[in-house]
Formats: C-alpha cells, structure tokens, sequence
C-alpha cells in the first residue's frame, strides 16, 4: 500500500495456502488480481489458489507432457491422462512460484510483494526452482530416448513441442533463481516477534535463506510491547524477556538491521489503518526503543497468571476432554505463532504424567521445528525421552529431508544393480532408462514433510508396546495451510495408489503382479485405515490454537469450517495469549480480546459438548518442562456468564 | 507409509525388478498362479471394483485350492539326485530382454514340468 502510494504499479501476492491478506486489506481476494483502491499508484492483490493454479498450468502442456510421458514410458495415452488428472498434494510451493512469475510478466509492474507462508514452507519454496530443474531433466531423459531413435532411423532430429515444453521449464527454473538470488531485484523482510521461540526459529530460517541465496534486507520484529502506562508486572515482565530477545536477535543476526514495530492497540485491517501502520514498518529505523535491561533484579519471577490453582499433582482439568482414554491421535493446528508448540507439548507432558496411559509421543511435523526450543532440549529426528518428565513421554522433530535421502539411498542402488542385471554380459547398456529412473529417485515429491509426518505417525501408532498399553500421538502442526494438506493427504495419496493398482492390473499379462502389487495393497489398506482413523471421534481429535484478535481469529473459522467439511473432529479451541488484569492499557487490550473471544464462543461452543479453554499471556514465555507444565494448570474453561 | 514414496518414486523400478525377478527364479511353485489371482482379487477390493462379500468368496475359494497344492506337495520329495528337469516349456509374452542362459519361461502361467 505505502509502495503503491509512493506513485508505483504494485502487485500484492499472498502464497501462504491459508491466506490472510484479504483480512489485512480489509476486503475480498482471489486467484485473480484484484484492484485497491490508494491515494496514488496502483495495487492489485492476490491470493493465490494453488490448485486451480496447477491445473491451469497443466492444461496449457496436458499434450507436450503426454507426449514425452508416451515416448519415454511404457505406458499408454490412457494411463498417463489418468495420471495427469490426480491431484498433486503440495504443490502449493512449485505452483505459487510458478504463478508469480506469470502475474509479474502479465501486467506492467514496479513491484511484487510477496506474503509468504510461514518458514518451513518458505523455505521448501525456495527450494522449487532446483525442483523444476530436476522436473525439466527427467522429462528430458525420457524425451533422449525418441531424439536417438529418430536420429538412428530419420538422421536428423528436429526439435519438436515436447523439447519446447523441457526448455521452457528449465528457462522458467533458471529466470527464478537469478531473480530470488539478484539483491538489486530481491530483497527478503523477515518478520519475527520478541519472543524466544520466534528467534530460534529466525535463525534457522535466516540460515535456510542464506542457503537459498537470497538477501534479506531488514529483520522486522513486531509486536513489541511499549511502557506501560503505570505500573504493571505483566508489562514490564514482558518488556524484560522482549529485552532480552531483542539484545539477542540484534546480535545473532548481524549484520541484518533490525526493526522494532511497537504492538498497536488493534491489528491493522483495511487500507486507512494500514496506512498508520506503515509509518512505522517504512519510516526511518530509528534506534531500538528504551527497554529495561535484561538482567534486571525481577528477571525470571513468574507474574501473576502463574499462580497456581491446584496442587503440582492434579490431573488439569482439560486432560479428560482433550485426550480421553480412547484417544490415539491429538493434532494442534492453527495460525503461525500463536502457540501450537507450546500447547501441544503442555498436553502431551499431562497426557504422559497419568500412570495409566501408555505411551506418548510428541511428534513435530513443522519442518521450521520449535519443538526442541519449548522443551528446553535438543531434539532431532530420533526420538527421545526428555529430561524431567515421565519416561512415558517421548520426543521427535522430523527430519524429512533425512527420511527422503535415506529412502534415495536405498534405490540408488537397486537401479544400478537392475538396470547391471538388465544388461547381462551384453555391451548394450539401456542407458536412456536408467538415466530416467536415476532423475525420477534424486526429484524430491512435493509434500515430502506431509508424507513423512504421516508415515511417522502411522509407525508409532501401530508400533506394539512392551506394557501393553496403546500409545498416543501428540502432532505439533506446521501452522494451518500445511496442516489441512496433511489431513488431506491419505486421500490423495490414495487416489495415487489406485491409480497404480489400476495400471497394474491392466498391465498384468505382461509383467504380472508381483512384489509392488502386494505394497500398494498393504499401502491402500494402511491409508484406509488412516482414513479411518481421522475422522474417527473417539480416536482422533484436533484442538485449534489461536490468538483472540481479529487476523488469527478469521484464520480459525475458516480453519473450523474446512475440518467440518473434511469430517476431522475438533475436540477444543485454545484461546492462547489472554492478557491477565494489569495496567490501563492491558485492561484495554483485555475489553478487545473478550470481543474476539465472545465471537470465537458463538462460532465454537455450539452445542457439542467441547471445551473452550483459555491460556493467559505471560512472560516470560512457558519454556521447558516445569514452566510448561505449571503453565497447563493455569488454563481455564471458557463460561460465557463470566467475563473471560 | 513411507512405502508410499518408494512406490512413487521407484514404482516403474519395480515392474522391471519383478520380471527380472520372475525370469530368474526358476523355482516356480504350483500355487503360484492362485496366489496371484489373491493378490488380483485384493487388488480389486482396493478399487472397489468388487465388494468385500465377493472378495471372501474368492478368498475362500482360493485359500482352499493353495491348501490343496500344498497337501500334494508334503508329499514325501524325491531324494536329491533322483531329481532332474526334463523340459521346460515356455512362451514370452514380455519385452525382449537378455538372458544369459537361454532359458525363459512365462511369468504368467508358465507350463513348468519337474519330472522323476
């Protein structure tokens, strides 16, 4: 807005699949470019539709995809419209890099702006451009094989529609990646807030940037807590521990210049508050704002929402809503930074606490992990018990990336000693083959962290355990986009797998069924039950995280309705985040937050009988297992009689 | 589930590897033709192209001829040395490939005589 109104012609794009930029500008947005209206300029805003995107993509090269997929494989014209007709789970990376740079060639632009999703898949965006290089080599591999017929049988070969087809993806990969990794053309704003979570997780991303080679050009932390107006411990103990991650952040991430965005009484929504706000975000950068220092003689002493209600041995009254005995599965989805990880590692320290229940696992599906961070340990992709809790409970931030190498590995191998076995003691070597299926192995899938998380869960679902007792799953989400493509994963991938059945069966004459047929019939069967196992209200339950402010809040019953619509169960909304009684301002904050909460309530609290619960802010933040655990105590159902 | 990415990613890998593997295994039991009209008739249930009715029928009914073929190969073995192959009949139905030792025989039904 503030671009487009310095006289320029600015595109505004969000490639978050859970899109917030129509909130933030305060009207509705779609697929297509959409006008707003400024003082000077233009703006135009987007919220890509992936998806729809795809196919459309798709359709315009339905036929020179076809033609290489006919010339290269074994299959027939049939087989591959049916393959190409599937949906493919998590392109939402690939297509909205593609899809940004058809909008940004489609009309005269100075500028894009980009919104984009939250790390782990910003990250795995970046990656695409080498993804589509590695698409435009396969597809050339399999073409290699029709350019060496026609040239043994036609001498010449003449370069057809489907080689256009490969160099356009190749020039389109390459155009990416000189323009993400040129800081005249690129630059990267990094959004984090003052929180300890939030800066661990910017390190990692900041280093995943680097990486990518694209240059950020300024750290924005936002949300910064201004002095109150009188006294206040809640202000001030979040000043402290704002402080102490701001010192941090401006040291760790030198040289990147940070900007400190003082929090507003409101969220910005709609072009007229933007406006304000934008003097702040685009203004001069100042010098960081007085905070008190870090080490002050207060540091560390709980404020008052930590006080406890019950004993430290009480079972916290949500546990029995939430994870009844029955219950295999819990999943904490919701918008970036509102909590998920914390929540999530709260239940499952409760769920592990009850000598009764069996196993627990906390399984962190985010690839931007923050899992070992709240815990206050070290974790990685095998699991682990943590120290200070019940040994019930164990620990894992997946690694895909490591899932997918190993399984690479595996295959590696088994091509070269088939294609060496293929060969026998002749010279002729298939070479154009092997080439395709040593492409088809280094490609990584789109929605490999969906794939792997799902894989993780099943495994640790169906695992037997020595005492007998069935184990839980607690799955830390990334936030919401990625989490609905993950529950709507197994159906995807279970169109994939009859697809395939179909095509063996067709095929059976020829090559017989054999060893693949008996997998994708144990696959099939696992994700049937998988299924199953989703939307299944005894087992399996999902607990909405948020923020009781309007951004977070419009998120969260849009992400309700698309549970309701994929049949996953909701068992609890957390309101996280609820600003205690304190100072003038905090009462303030308190009298908006009740709105969203109230509204939340008349969305939610709809007969069924689930809870509501509210976890108040408190600072420091809940970090480590005794912080987490006295936090849980502090949660409290939400009675619309009473003031929240 | 992580059989999932395999069989994506390697799923044409193993058409081939499974013909190999047929090609070469020349110790085709008798059951196998049934046990791959099971595997068919589970591979249909997948795509519900058949109801689970009719798929415990089938299984039923296959179950009881491999139980069969399995009573008749209890039968005490011949003593080794006694044993030779005396023919293999065979018809390809596949793509060429290379065989090293001459020998080929249908993956599908192969007419393969053990004889005293």
């Amino acid at each position: 807005m503030a671009l487009a109104e310095s006289g320029r012609r600015v595109l505004v794009v969000s490639t978050d699949p859970a899109h917030s930029l129509g909130d933030a500008l305060g009207r509705a947005l779609g697929p297509r470019p959409r006008p707003v209206p400024v003082r000077r300029g233009t703006l135009q805003a987007v919220e890509l539709d992936a998806d729809a995107a795809l196919a459309r993509w798709l359709d315009q090269r339905r036929d020179g995809l076809a033609t290489i997929a006919l010339r290269g494989t074994y299959l027939d014209r049939e087989d591959v419209d049916r393959f190409l007709s599937l949906s493919l789970p998590g392109t939402d990376e690939l297509i909205g890099l593609l899809e940004l740079a058809r909008l940004a060639r489609a009309s005269p632009l100075d500028d894009v702006v980009v919104d984009t999703a939250p790390t782990g898949h910003t990250l795995r965006l970046l990656q695409m451009p080498e993804t589509l290089r590695q698409i435009a080599s396969v597809l050339d591999d399999m073409q290699a094989k029709h350019r060496f017929l026609s040239r043994s049988l036609g001498g010449q070969y003449r370069a057809d529609s489907a080689d256009a087809l490969i160099t356009e993806i190749e020039q389109e990969s390459s155009g990416i990646l000189a323009l993400l990794r040129d800081a005249e053309r690129t630059t990267f704003s990094w959004v984090m807030l003052p929180e300890a979570l939030s800066l661990e997780e910017s390190r990692d991303g900041l280093a995943g940037l680097r990486r990518s080679g694209v240059a950020v050009g300024e750290i924005v932390v936002n949300r910064v807590t201004p002095p109150p107006p009188g006294p206040c411990a809640l202000c001030e103990g979040r000043r402290r521990s704002e402080a102490a991650v701001l010192a941090e952040t401006a040291r760790a991430l030198r040289p990147i210049p940070v900007r400190v965005v003082a929090a507003r009484d409101d969220e910005p929504e709609g072009v007229g508050t933007l406006r304000t706000f934008a003097r702040a975000l685009l203004g001069p950068r100042g010098r960081l704002p007085p905070l008190p220092a870090p080490g002050s003689t207060r540091k560390g002493t709980p404020t008052a929402a930590t006080r406890r209600s019950r004993g430290p041995t009480a079972e916290p009254w949500w546990l029995s809503d939430l994870m009844p005995p029955s219950r295999r599965l819990l999943v904490f989805g919701g918008k970036g930074g509102v909590g998920k990880t914390t929540a999530a590692a709260t239940a499952a320290l409760a769920r592990a606490a009850d000598a009764r229940g069996g196993r627990v696992l906390l399984l962190s599906a985010d690839p931007a992990h923050s899992l070992g961070d709240a815990l206050s340990v070290r974790l990685g992709d095998d699991e682990r018990a943590v120290p200070g809790a019940s040994p019930r409970l164990r620990a894992r931030e997946l690694d895909a990336d490591r899932a997918l190498a190993a399984a690479r590995a595996r295959y590696r191998g088994a091509v070269d000693q088939l294609f060496d076995a293929l060969r026998g003691g002749s010279n002729l070597d298939p070479a154009f083959d092997r080439a395709v299926m040593q492409d088809l192995i280094a490609l990584a899938p789109p929605g490999i962290d969906e794939l792997f998380a799902l894989a993780a869960v099943t495994d640790a679902l169906t695992q037997e355990t020595s005492a007998g007792a069935p184990s839980t799953v607690v799955l830390d989400t990334a936030p919401t986009g990625h989490a609905l493509r993950l529950l709507a994963l197994p159906d995807a991938a279970r169109e994939w797998v009859q697809a395939l059945l179909s095509v063996l069966l067709k095929y059976r004459q020829v090559v017989g069924l054999g060893q693949l047929a008996e997998e994708l019939v144990d696959l099939s069967k696992q994700l049937r039950s998988l299924e199953a196992l989703l939307r299944d209200p005894a087992r399996t339950a999902f607990v909405a995280v948020t923020r009781p402010a309007d951004l977070p809040r419009r998120e969260t019953a849009r992400l309700l309705d698309q549970l309701d619509a994929m049949g996953i169960p909701v068992a609890g909304l957390l309101v996280n985040a609820i600003t205690p009684p304190g100072c003038a301002r905090c009462r303030r904050a308190a009298a908006r937050e009740e709105k969203h909460v109230r509204a939340l309530a008349r969305r939610f609290l709809t007969g069924a009988g689930r809870p509501m619960i509210l976890a108040p802010m408190i600072a420091p933040e809940p970090r480590g297992v005794r912080a987490l655990r006295d936090w849980g105590r502090t949660w409290r159902r939400f009675d619309p009689a009473r003031r929240p | 589930m992580v059989i999932l990415i395999d069989s994506l990613i390697i799923g044409g890998v193993r058409f081939v590897l499974d013909k190999v593997v047929q090609a070469v295994d020349k110790e085709l039991s008798d059951d196998t033709v049934l046990r791959e009209e099971l595997l068919a008739a589970q591979m249909r249930r997948e795509l519900e192209e058949i109801t689970e009715e009719e798929f415990a029928r089938t299984e039923a009914d296959l179950l009881a001829r491999i139980r069969d073929i399995r009573e008749r190969n209890r039968a005490p073995a011949p003593p080794p040395g006694e044993m030779r192959i005396a023919g293999v009949e065979a018809t390809f139905a596949g793509e060429e490939h290379e065989e090293g030792a001459g020998e080929a025989h249908d993956s599908e039904g192969a007419d393969h005589r053990r004889r005293r």
